[in-house]
């Protein structure tokens, strides 16, 4: 029974769950814009990563450097788009 | 197509070791896809004409219960691979059902969440940021819909094929798939709902 | 009958209804010679349901020709629209119509099958791989293509054309203005095409980075190939973008939302944001490939390897990451504020640098060189000078503060048309010449290439030129008539001159075709311009296995190594050879395709909901199918090999 339960993917589920019960925080605390974003980023991102090495097996063979290149050019641009269209629509707009 | 090979057995042929790439890559232009959905949603999440708010229609029980729901289906899944890998094709199966099960329910709550905004007022033809939102969340729910119907077709072929390289093959796609939705509700229950309810 | 009023062109001419007749009549005579000359059971095994990528190339050749003649149909009538003052040639909705099916066709439909097809056919070729990734995907892929760009074609004859310009800008491009279907067609249709465009995305990249031959690394690979994997990383990452932004115009006009409205908080504005995001990319995606054909071209015929190699490649990643960071530039009079502006200028005056070293890295591949001026070397050298013009007036454009005079005058049309012309035609057209006789057996004549390239080079300069003068004299781009007074009539008529004499010029690519299926001689060498990488490796014609032997390679020109430098390129036994399966499925797949596309551009819900059914029978189909492929027994490879000439080298 033991054996269908790996010790990696309990944990990272149990850490999963803690970052999302960490990010609840900016829903039950009164907390600044700047500081609740922060508490978001952190830990959307480290969730995010999370996913992608333990459970998503991005690292496990020869074709990593190529995943890991893919993903983090796509969250690159992805996130290009969304500073850069804020910048355009909203921030910089007369 | 024995287990206990260096390789786990879904890389065991070439076009496995293809597709798995593949799928990656198509993983990386959903990326994309998402990030153009939030990029909208940032930019109309305050033009509310003349219809509700983030702030007004949102409720925590129900994105907590939806979050719950969907981590755990992405623990199951990553069970079920693993099953797999050690050759354990019931356990493997039984994982499989649950994660399907957990995502229904997810499903069905988030059908409940929005017949619950049309009925306060907030319908895709209300303003640009109901539009927005129930364009983002909807898509996110397509997609978990799709993933109920193939993975149902792929727990019928390991029930009737038993675990080959092909079989073996889909299922892990199919986990690459499932965890990368449970990714992108993440970022959905940060910035959309906890964001709104800040 | 009520229900057919629906299908009616809102704005019928003489030239529409022609139109129809033609089409009718053209329908019904492939109809009758496929039935009379007993050929639609040959149509469908070896075409239709193909999943070769040599044929699967040959298709989208094919269907780029086609479009290229119906979009230069386009361009002539809007130059001979605009030849004279106030002319009666158009009216103001039928001169829309056409710029609007022009853009799309000419990019969407031309320019991009175009190059897919050279990426279909040639890649996997040059990276001695036996054929892509994903051969299934691949004919899927081109049968969407195919569908959605007849769904856009029929428009003009059922329904009424799109109308808001290639970019359909909301709110025009919303229901308030645009109450025609046209609109819809242009969502839908895009729709289908971009979704295989995707998956050439996915496909090409897998088969580059995992099928190479043993020997070719990354830095070994032909310069077409890495131009491949970068322009397909940059479909990869901005059709998404299309997709989302496609889906939401899609709900605005059929759906009552309000994402680009005037009303309820909509912003138009963010269409043409997200319309860029992907807009600009994909002209490096069309640029990309057209560099690297540039660059096997060039070096084949200036008869040594190409001059600075690891900045080629170094460039075309520093374009593509550039690519995405400049799309403002396309608005940069939309309101927002200096800051913003500034830094989309810089990123765009950055782009030309990498340019700028590619330039110069062809030109040092000539300076030594022995030059044979052949077509395709021909259309190389012109394409150098013609395409820095067009990139020095894009710097122009760059800047945010001039570009203010510059915006939507017909100078940012001569601009743009300066780079895709010379840039991606002259090398659609050059890489056509080059790998016709690989694909088909014979050569292309070498007179009338020639005589089509001064014709389309002359033509072009014609054309093009006077719209930077008339552009900074203040003629505005789409309108359709223009007053005496404003002495814009000289320029104009010298550039509807010019698109005759380009037109000639597509009368004579089409003449060389003919005459070369005539009279050229089908006794040629499968290495008829001495060329350097793997794809002139195989025998003419290419058997379905491409190689019989996976070559070993040792540089980025084995080939040429082999020829002249005894480097052994098919070392080993021949072995039987795994071949995927035919199938109908991606033909079938994409023609219910077809008939959602058509049932959501005319809203009829029921059919649409039919055939969203069928799509996804068929992917189920697909996922319980047990599909293992053939093998070719050594035997028959060793007898086809005999045939074709012997074992190569």
């Amino acid at each position: 029974m033991r054996e269908l339960f790996p010790a990696k993917q309990v944990m990272g589920f149990v850490f999963s769950m803690l970052l999302t019960a960490v990010a609840l925080g900016v829903y039950f605390f009164d907390l600044s814009f700047a500081v609740g974003m922060t508490i978001l980023l952190v830990t959307a991102f480290v969730q995010a990563l999370l996913q992608l090495i333990v459970f998503m097996h991005a690292g496990e063979t020869k074709d990593k450097w190529a995943i890991y290149a893919n993903v983090y050019f796509m969250i690159f641009i992805g996130i290009i788009t969304v500073l850069g269209t804020l910048f355009l629509l909203i921030w910089d707009m007369a | 197509m024995k287990l206990g090979h260096s390789q786990p057995l879904e890389y065991s042929t070439h076009q496995n070791d293809l597709n798995i790439f593949g799928f990656w890559i198509f993983l990386g232009a959903e990326i994309m896809l998402f990030a153009t959905l939030f990029t909208s949603y940032f930019t109309l999440e305050n033009r509310v004409g003349s219809g509700p708010s983030g702030a007004e229609i949102f409720e925590i029980t129900p994105v907590l219960i939806e979050t719950i729901l969907l981590l755990t289906s992405s623990f199951t899944i990553g069970l079920a691979v693993h099953a797999m890998r050690i050759g354990k094709v019931k356990a493997m199966m039984s994982f499989f059902v649950i994660t399907l099960v957990l995502g229904l329910a997810f499903l069905g709550v988030e059908i409940y969440e929005f017949v619950h905004y049309v009925h306060v007022g907030a319908g895709l033809q209300t303003s640009a940021f109901t539009a927005m939102l129930l364009t983002t969340l909807g898509t996110h729910g397509i997609h978990v819909t799709f993933g109920l119907f193939w993975g149902v077709m792929i727990l019928l072929q390991v029930r009737k094929r038993g675990l080959t390289a092909e079989t073996a093959g889909k299922s892990f796609i199919f986990s690459l798939y499932w965890h990368f939705l449970d990714v992108v509700w993440i970022f959905i229950f940060s910035f959309i709902y906890l964001k709104g309810m800040m | 009958m009520e229900f057919f009023e629906r299908f009616a062109i809102p704005h019928p001419s003489p030239a529409i209804y022609a139109a129809m007749v033609a089409i009718g009549l053209t329908v019904i005579g492939i109809v009758a010679g496929l039935t009379y000359f007993k050929k639609w059971g040959y149509l469908w095994r070896e075409w239709l349901t193909t999943v070769d990528h040599k044929r699967i190339g040959i298709m989208y050749l094919i269907s780029a020709l086609i479009m290229l003649f119906r979009g230069g149909v386009d361009a002539v009538m809007l130059r001979a629209q605009l030849a004279t003052p106030e002319a009666k040639l158009l009216d103001a909705q039928h001169y829309n119509e056409i710029f609007t099916t022009h853009g799309v066709i000419m990019i969407m439909f031309m320019a991009m099958p175009f190059i897919i097809g050279f990426m279909n056919y040639v890649v996997p070729l040059q990276i001695g791989a036996r054929d892509v990734a994903f051969p299934r995907l691949n004919a899927i892929s081109f049968w969407l293509f195919f569908m959605g760009a007849m769904l856009f074609n029929i428009s003009f004859v059922i329904g009424g054309s799109p109308d808001a310009g290639w970019t359909s800008y909301f709110p025009l491009a919303g229901n308030d203005f645009s109450t025609s279907v046209g609109t819809n067609y242009y969502m839908i249709a895009l729709q289908i095409s971009g979704l295989g465009t995707l998956m050439t995305g996915v496909n090409m990249i897998t088969t580059i980075l995992k099928m190479r031959a043993p020997g070719m690394t990354l830095m070994k690979m032909p310069m077409f190939t890495w131009s491949t994997l970068i322009a397909n990383l940059i479909i990869v990452t901005v059709f998404p973008v299309l997709t989302v932004a496609l889906a939401m115009g899609t709900m605005d006009r059929l759906f009552g939302t309000h994402f680009f409205a005037s009303t309820n908080g909509g912003m138009d504005m963010l269409w043409a944001n997200l319309f860029w995001v992907w807009g600009h990319p994909e002209v490096y995606i069309l640029i990309l490939p057209a560099f690297g054909i540039y660059s096997e071209i060039i070096s084949t015929f200036a008869g040594r390897n190409l001059y600075g190699y690891k900045s080629m490649v170094g460039s075309m990643v520093i374009i593509s990451v550039l690519s995405c960071l400049v799309w403002a530039h396309h608005f940069f009079t939309m309101g927002q504020g200096a800051a913003a502006n500034s830094f989309f200028s810089i990123t765009t005056m950055m782009i030309a640098v990498p340019t700028g070293v590619k330039i110069f890295n062809w030109l040092f591949t000539l300076w030594k060189g022995k030059i044979r001026m052949t077509v395709p070397m021909l259309y190389s050298i012109g394409f150098i000078p013609l395409f820095t013009i067009g990139g020095v007036t894009g710097v122009m454009l760059a800047m945010s503060a001039a570009d203010y005079q510059y915006h939507n005058t017909m100078f940012l049309v001569a601009h743009f048309h300066n780079t895709i012309i010379p840039g991606v035609v002259f090398a659609m057209l050059a890489a056509l010449t080059y790998y016709w006789p690989k694909m088909f057996g014979f050569m292309l004549n070498e007179r009338i290439g020639k005589w089509t390239f001064w014709a389309l080079s002359i033509g072009f300069v014609l054309a093009f030129f006077p719209m930077y003068l008339s552009g900074l004299d203040g003629q505005a781009r789409r309108m359709y008539t223009y007053s005496e007074s404003t002495g814009f009539g000289p320029l104009n008529m010298i550039s509807f001159i010019g698109a005759g004499i380009m037109a000639i010029g597509f009368v004579l690519i089409v003449y060389n075709i003919y005459h070369s299926i005539r009279y050229a001689s089908r006794d040629i060498s499968s290495d008829p311009w001495d060329a350097r990488t793997l794809e002139w490796a195989t025998h003419t014609p290419v058997p379905e296995y491409n190689f019989a032997h996976t070559p070993s390679v040792n540089s980025s020109e084995p080939f040429w190594d082999d020829k002249k430098k005894k480097h052994k390129l098919f070392p080993g036994e021949i072995e039987k050879i795994h071949m995927p399966n035919k199938s109908g499925l991606p033909f079938i797949m994409s023609s219910i395709f077809f008939v959602w596309g058509f049932s959501f551009v005319f809203a009829m819900w029921t059919l649409l909901i039919i055939s969203t059914i069928g799509i996804f029978i068929c992917m189920a189909y697909r996922s319980f199918e047990k599909d293992p492929g053939y093998y070719i027994p050594v035997e028959k490879i060793k007898e086809t090999e005999e045939k074709l000439g012997g074992a190569k080298l």
